[in-house]
């Protein structure tokens, strides 16, 4: 019997209370304690980016994450993007540009994207290709991927241009 | 794996944590966990009865400079380290490395104690650290309670995969980096075909002083993935010495680092090829530095 | 008309267009629910326990612990089971393991637990007890006298029921030998080819274990409801087929049988056989009553899935002084691992490219599949067809080179162009192959480059750079080795004029939904907002074979502009007395019915519809279609012509290689691709591009490394995908060739990308360096070992006995 210990975050804006086994995966504490499924297994190893989550701002994979080291700590999903205006500008040049295929690695991609785009704001196609060398796709070649970043990263910075004249 | 944890803790001071170590049983710190959480999922970690999370201990991420060293906290994360300014500026070297290392998500949680102390030959922070001369700050608590610290050269600090010199009861403070003058080189190079994302099939760090004359002084050549632990190229180094850089001496030099070479055949490489690439590219890195 | 020509299409028309992806905004924002998101009230969660061993009896099994464990609902091993069949394509894989693992991968025993923690725990509780047999692990060794037999016990394939699939070998119950399955294949005479040869080469080539590599890892959720019909929730390419082998399998009426396809997190051909975990998954819910749900590990994902065929090859070909080809004489040898699933049958598409890539008047093939106690292979993007363009397009450039003719004229003077039959019998209807060689030479500047790198091989410097063309033919149209190849649609039209398509095609993210959806909204003069697609659950729609063979945008397509046009032409009969005219001056236009001629708006289709169905007549426009592909079944001989249409491609591909540690950078691919008409323009780049990226890591980076059965780097930190910052670039025209029985022209594209990337590439590297390469992938060590003269050649696989007539 694995000792469980009570902690205390904010996931998506939201106040929780639960308590985990100490061995769990921040991965295994969204998707099996809470029941967020859009943050995905892929490796369970930090090799693959599919569990791209946000924790006090940057990226992280939540496979590798200890529930319990999640105590006192602001955790984002996919989920909690999506009112994101980054996620949003992502979301959107994703479609626009046909940089979802079968979508598995997407939700990973999308919030990596999100954390460059803030570090960031006008990434060029090599910083979006070192972005997301964590982040495997199987399906796309990268190319529309790396194409819908650099558009959104672009569109974005247009707009707070535009904002600020 | 983590069945036998009894006791879970997350100190927020140093002394809390220490104290932690030295009670019976002993404690698994946990930091980033990006090393422990696979190694605990594969079963090839033994956990104590005190699973000890250190990350939220105060004063132990800052980088700062200390007299002539530039001195970086345990939990400093590594993509702290890469886009730190005195960083940048004082051990480039590093930097460099990083760049090389994991993802961006991994560099987000890993911290540069935990590479250390895991002690993997491959490690990329370890190179380039031995090449500069780092030395690690390892702290215990004495039995009146008070904190006592002892510093180690890096070099001393790795016994075998997985193995450093830390004790049981030690928890690796900081790292310590002697700040180089003017007429610093530096130069790192992962093999590999990623940039990153890699465990490094061999990884070579140079670090060296050239005065006016041109002449090579406190050369430091270090290599990863070729022997138990992150190793220097002691006669490769001893060639350079005092020398001035040509084709010659660079093929020479990068011989003998082959030849110090004791690598091992695993899934990603063979020894031979190994050696092939100390070779090839120590000489590469020094014509580099020829023309430079 | 040229090919390159892009016929204009008309003013709003969709065909050609960038298109997004009907359920990208769902899957960007993480709310698309995949099979590992889906839960059932109830349900268990599965787990299976696998061998320890290689090669192996199993004298016991002691599943005592593990049953009295708390939160275990069963354990079940082979004795729980004792009517289990076998499974695969030749029925030689029982799903449990009674006496014997013959592999690591092997299913030994299996739990039903209240959770996945419990059930994989239980599996640590299980006893088994073995005593090691010797290891067949090479397939060289599987003939040699005294080589362990890997089958010798009959196993149970029904000798009156030879064979599922027409003219197909099937492995033979009880056989003194380790062969799986041979195949023999000719046409012309390959004795009079030489004769009339003036440059023969003999090569041989060893093409090594790759896997698949979906992002989202295998499962299945299976429930029986309260009156034994069977609920499975499953990733499958092929669920009618699924269906009728499940109800054989368990011995079921299949219409009792319901399976519901999640969307699926890549496929690539992985999921075309039955696995034992979703037949043991189905025993647990038998066995508990409750749903049972199993997904597989990243680790077991590595461990268990089919591979791609490693194939070793010998190819002896000849050509005479003016560069037209005289023959091709090939002999493979396939591991065929411990069972047999897809694996096995690459020898069919591989039988196309020796035969018919490039007009050969004479060919041979012989190769056989033997059985050993490595992991086995499936199927896998492209098919068997990645190995055979490796040799067949090694040897273009060699013989070119021998007689001293430019590569790509070489090329050009062999190839075919439209209206040729080939050896084998397949009619090129449609044919782009010459336009995608000058296309693809003339945008990467093949010619210059090609001279200049040459010459640039002994030039001081460690970097070299080179560059290669290869080319590639694949089915466009179909294939038909299923007494069926069809695809059936049904349409129904609403009071609104919105559109549910409902289709057999399976949708597996390389875009099929969006593409029929297109093509129903050019038939109907609506815009995409106006359609539903329903295409995942067996109980709704209509039969089709699977997705395979690149067929769906064909075949699917055909079915669904088949059932779109008789909507179509059912409301056109229905207006044309309305508006006192004839049907054929009529069309469909930006939801309006209007009149052909002049493109006056007579009324809105919804409005249309409405009045249609709120009348005395009350009638609904639905509409069903099936499509059977106007191809032939392959006689004995394998000759036929067995797709509706035939694709081509040439890539270029442009790398630098560093002489001091054997890494190939892939700077850029330069490809022409013949898929007979762009309809989605935006899906088929991404199609093309995943398929180039895919080609790259079999070419470059992606190695399973089997060794003694066991595979040593089952993780993604040691088995390379290629990642961002590593691939080339990528510069694709489309040569429109216009099929006259494709849907709006088009042809089939899902596996052609990946088909030439490694041919190109040893071609490439050849003209960096002067060292021709034989053995895949091209890392950084094997190729620093080739240009360092110390990487062993690959022995030529041992000559196969003629069959006996």
């Amino acid at each position: 019997m694995s000792l469980k210990h009570e902690i205390r975050f904010r996931l998506n804006g939201v106040e929780q209370r639960t308590s985990v086994d100490v061995g769990l995966s921040a991965l295994q504490l969204l998707r099996d304690v809470i029941g967020l499924p859009g943050t995905k297994y892929g490796c369970g190893e930090g090799e693959c980016g599919a569990c791209t989550i946000l924790v006090d701002g940057a990226s992280v994979n939540a496979c590798l994450l200890f529930a319990v080291d999640c105590g006192g700590r602001e955790l984002t999903t996919i989920e909690g993007l999506a009112g994101d205006p980054r996620a949003q500008a992502l979301r959107q040049a994703f479609v626009a540009h046909g940089a979802v295929q079968c979508g598995f690695c997407t939700p990973g991609m999308v919030v990596q994207a999100t954390h460059l785009l803030a570090v960031e704001p006008k990434p060029d196609a090599a910083s979006a290709k070192r972005a997301i060398e964590g982040n495997l796709c199987r399906c796309t070649g990268y190319q529309k991927i790396v194409d819908a970043i650099v558009d959104a990263g672009a569109r974005l910075a247009d707009t707070t241009a535009g904002d600020k004249q | 794996m983590m069945n036998a944890v009894e006791r879970y803790l997350a100190p927020t001071t140093l002394a809390q944590a220490l104290a932690a170590l030295a009670t019976p049983g002993g404690a698994t710190v946990l930091a980033g966990g990006t090393d422990l959480m696979p190694q605990a999922n594969a079963g090839r970690v033994k956990a104590a009865s005190t699973l000890l999370n250190i990350r939220r201990v105060q004063g132990l991420s800052a980088v700062a400079l200390d007299g002539n060293a530039l001195v970086i906290g345990t939990l400093a994360t590594l993509a702290t380290l890469q886009h730190d300014a005195l960083v940048r500026a004082q051990a480039p070297l590093l930097v460099d490395a990083i760049d090389h290392f994991a993802s961006d998500q991994i560099r987000n949680a890993a911290t540069l104690g935990g590479n250390l102390c895991n002690a993997s030959p491959a490690g990329d922070t370890l190179t380039p650290l031995l090449a500069l001369d780092a030395q690690v700050e390892l702290a215990r608590l004495t039995d009146d309670g008070s904190i006592a610290t002892r510093r180690l050269p890096l070099a001393d600090f790795f016994i075998a995969p997985g193995r450093t010199r830390r004790e049981p009861h030690e928890l690796l403070t900081a790292v310590r980096v002697p700040l180089r003058g003017t007429g610093q080189i530096a130069r790192f190079h992962k093999a590999g075909t990623r940039p990153a994302l890699d465990i490094s099939t061999i990884s070579i760090a140079l670090a060296a002083q050239r005065d006016d004359q041109g002449c090579l002084h406190d050369v430091r050549l270090a290599l990863g993935a070729v022997a138990p632990t992150p190793v220097r190229a002691h006669r490769a180094e001893a060639l350079l010495e005092g020398r001035r850089l040509d084709a010659a001496l660079a093929a020479q030099a990068a011989q003998a680092a082959a030849d110090e070479a004791t690598p091992i055949d695993d899934v990603r490489a063979t020894a031979w090829y190994r050696r092939e690439l100390v070779n090839n590219l120590t000489r590469r890195m020094l014509d580099d530095v020829t023309q430079a | 008309m040229s090919a390159l020509l892009t016929p204009p299409a008309a003013s709003g028309s969709l065909i050609g267009q960038r298109i997004p992806k009907m359920d990208a905004p769902d899957k960007a924002s993480g709310r698309t629910r995949y099979i590992h998101d889906i839960d059932l009230p109830g349900q268990l969660h599965a787990a299976i326990l696998r061998s320890s061993r290689v090669h192996a009896r199993i004298l016991r099994i002691d599943t005592t612990a593990a049953r009295a464990l708390p939160g275990v609902h069963a354990v079940l091993t082979a004795a729980d089971v004792p009517d289990q069949q076998p499974i695969g394509v030749a029925k030689d894989h029982l799903p449990l393991k009674r006496d014997r693992v013959r592999s690591v991968r092997d299913e030994i025993a299996a739990v039903a637990a209240e959770t996945e923690a419990i059930a994989r725990q239980a599996l640590t509780l299980i006893e088994v007890e073995y005593e090691d047999l010797p290891v067949l692990a090479d397939a060289r060794d599987a003939l040699a006298p005294g080589a362990p037999l890997i089958h010798p016990e009959p196993h149970g394939a029904d000798p009156a029921k030879p064979g599922l699939k027409p003219g197909m070998p099937i492995a033979f119950a009880g056989k003194p030998d380790n062969i799986a399955m041979r195949f023999d294949y000719t046409h012309g005479d390959v004795a009079q080819g030489e004769a009339e040869s003036d440059v023969v080469v003999e090569d041989s080539f060893s093409l090594h274990y790759v896997t698949h590599c979906c992002m989202g890892v295998s499962g299945v959720i299976a429930e029986f409801d309260a009156r034994g019909n069977l609920l499975l929730y499953s990733n499958t390419q092929v669920p009618f087929l699924h269906k009728r082998e499940f109800a054989e399998i368990f011995r079921m009426d299949p219409g009792r049988i319901r399976i519901i396809q999640p969307p699926i997190g890549g496929g690539f051909g992985s999921k075309l056989d039955i696995y034992p975990f979703e037949i043991i998954s189905v025993y647990l819910a038998r066995a508990t009553g409750r749903p049972v749900k199993l997904l597989f590990n990243r680790e077991e994902e590595f461990l268990a899935s089919p591979t791609r065929q490693p194939v070793l090859l010998t190819l002896r070909s000849g050509c005479k002084r003016d560069g037209t080809l005289t023959f091709r004489s090939v002999r493979t040898l396939h591991d065929n691992g411990a069972y047999t699933s897809w694996g096995a049958t690459t020898p069919f598409v591989m039988m196309q490219t020796f035969s018919s890539l490039y007009r050969v008047p004479h060919c041979d093939y012989h190769t056989l599949a033997v059985y050993t106690n490595n992991p086995y292979a499936g199927s896998f993007r492209g098919y068997g067809n990645l190995q055979a363009t490796f040799a067949v397009e090694a040897h273009m450039d060699q013989m070119a080179e021998a007689i001293g003719m430019d590569p790509l004229a070489f090329r050009q003077k062999n190839a075919q162009l439209q209206g040729e039959v080939s050896g084998q019998g397949m009619v090129f209807r449609s044919c782009g192959f010459q336009d995608c060689l000058t296309s693809a030479a003339e945008r990467s500047d093949f010619a210059h480059r090609h001279a200049e790198y040459a010459a640039q091989r002994n030039a001081p410097g460690a970097i070299k750079k080179g560059i290669g063309i290869a080319s590639m033919l694949h089915v466009g149209g179909g294939a038909k080795i299923y007494p069926s190849d069809g695809c059936g649609t049904i349409l129904k039209l609403d009071d609104f004029g919105h559109v549910t398509l409902i289709t057999g095609a399976s949708e597996i993210g390389q875009g099929s939904e969006t593409v029929l959806s297109q093509l129903v909204c050019e038939e109907l003069g609506l815009p995409m907002s106006a359609v539903t697609v329903v295409n995942n659950d067996t109980d709704i729609t209509p039969w089709d074979v699977g997705v395979h063979a690149s067929r769906t945008t064909f075949i699917a397509g055909n079915s669904a502009i088949g059932a779109a046009r008789k909507a179509r032409d059912k409301i056109f009969a229905a207006a044309a007395p309305r508006f006192d005219c004839a049907a054929d001056d009529l069309a469909l236009r930006d939801g309006h019915i209007v009149r052909r001629a002049s493109g006056e708006p007579l009324i809105e289709i919804a409005r249309f519809l409405r009045s249609l169905h709120f009348s005395d007549r009350a009638e609904l426009v639905m509409t069903t279609f099936y499509y059977e592909p106007p191809s032939v079944h392959q006689d004995k001989g394998f000759k036929g012509d067995v797709s509706a249409a035939y694709a081509w491609a040439a890539q270029v591909v442009e790398v630098e290689v560093d002489t001091d540690t054997g890494v190939v950078r892939m700077l850029k691919v330069t490809g022409a691709h013949d898929v007979g008409r762009v309809l989605n323009r935006l899906g088929i780049e991404g199609q093309i591009e995943g398929g180039i990226v895919m080609g790259q890591g079999y070419a470059l980076t992606e190695n399973l490394l089997v060794e003694n059965g066991n595979i040593r780097n089952p993780n993604f930190r040691d088995y390379k995908l290629v990642t961002a910052p590593e691939i080339p670039e990528m510069d694709i025209a489309f040569i429109e060739s216009m099929d006259g029985e494709g849907p709006q022209g088009a042809k089939g594209v899902g596996e052609a990308p990946a088909i030439c990337i490694a041919a190109a590439t040893a071609n490439a590297i050849y003209n960096a360096t002067g060292v021709r390469i034989t053995s895949l992938p091209f890392t950084p060590e094997r190729v620093y070992r080739a240009l360092h003269g110390v990487l062993p050649p690959v022995p030529p696989v041992p000559p196969i006995v003629e069959r006996p007539a």
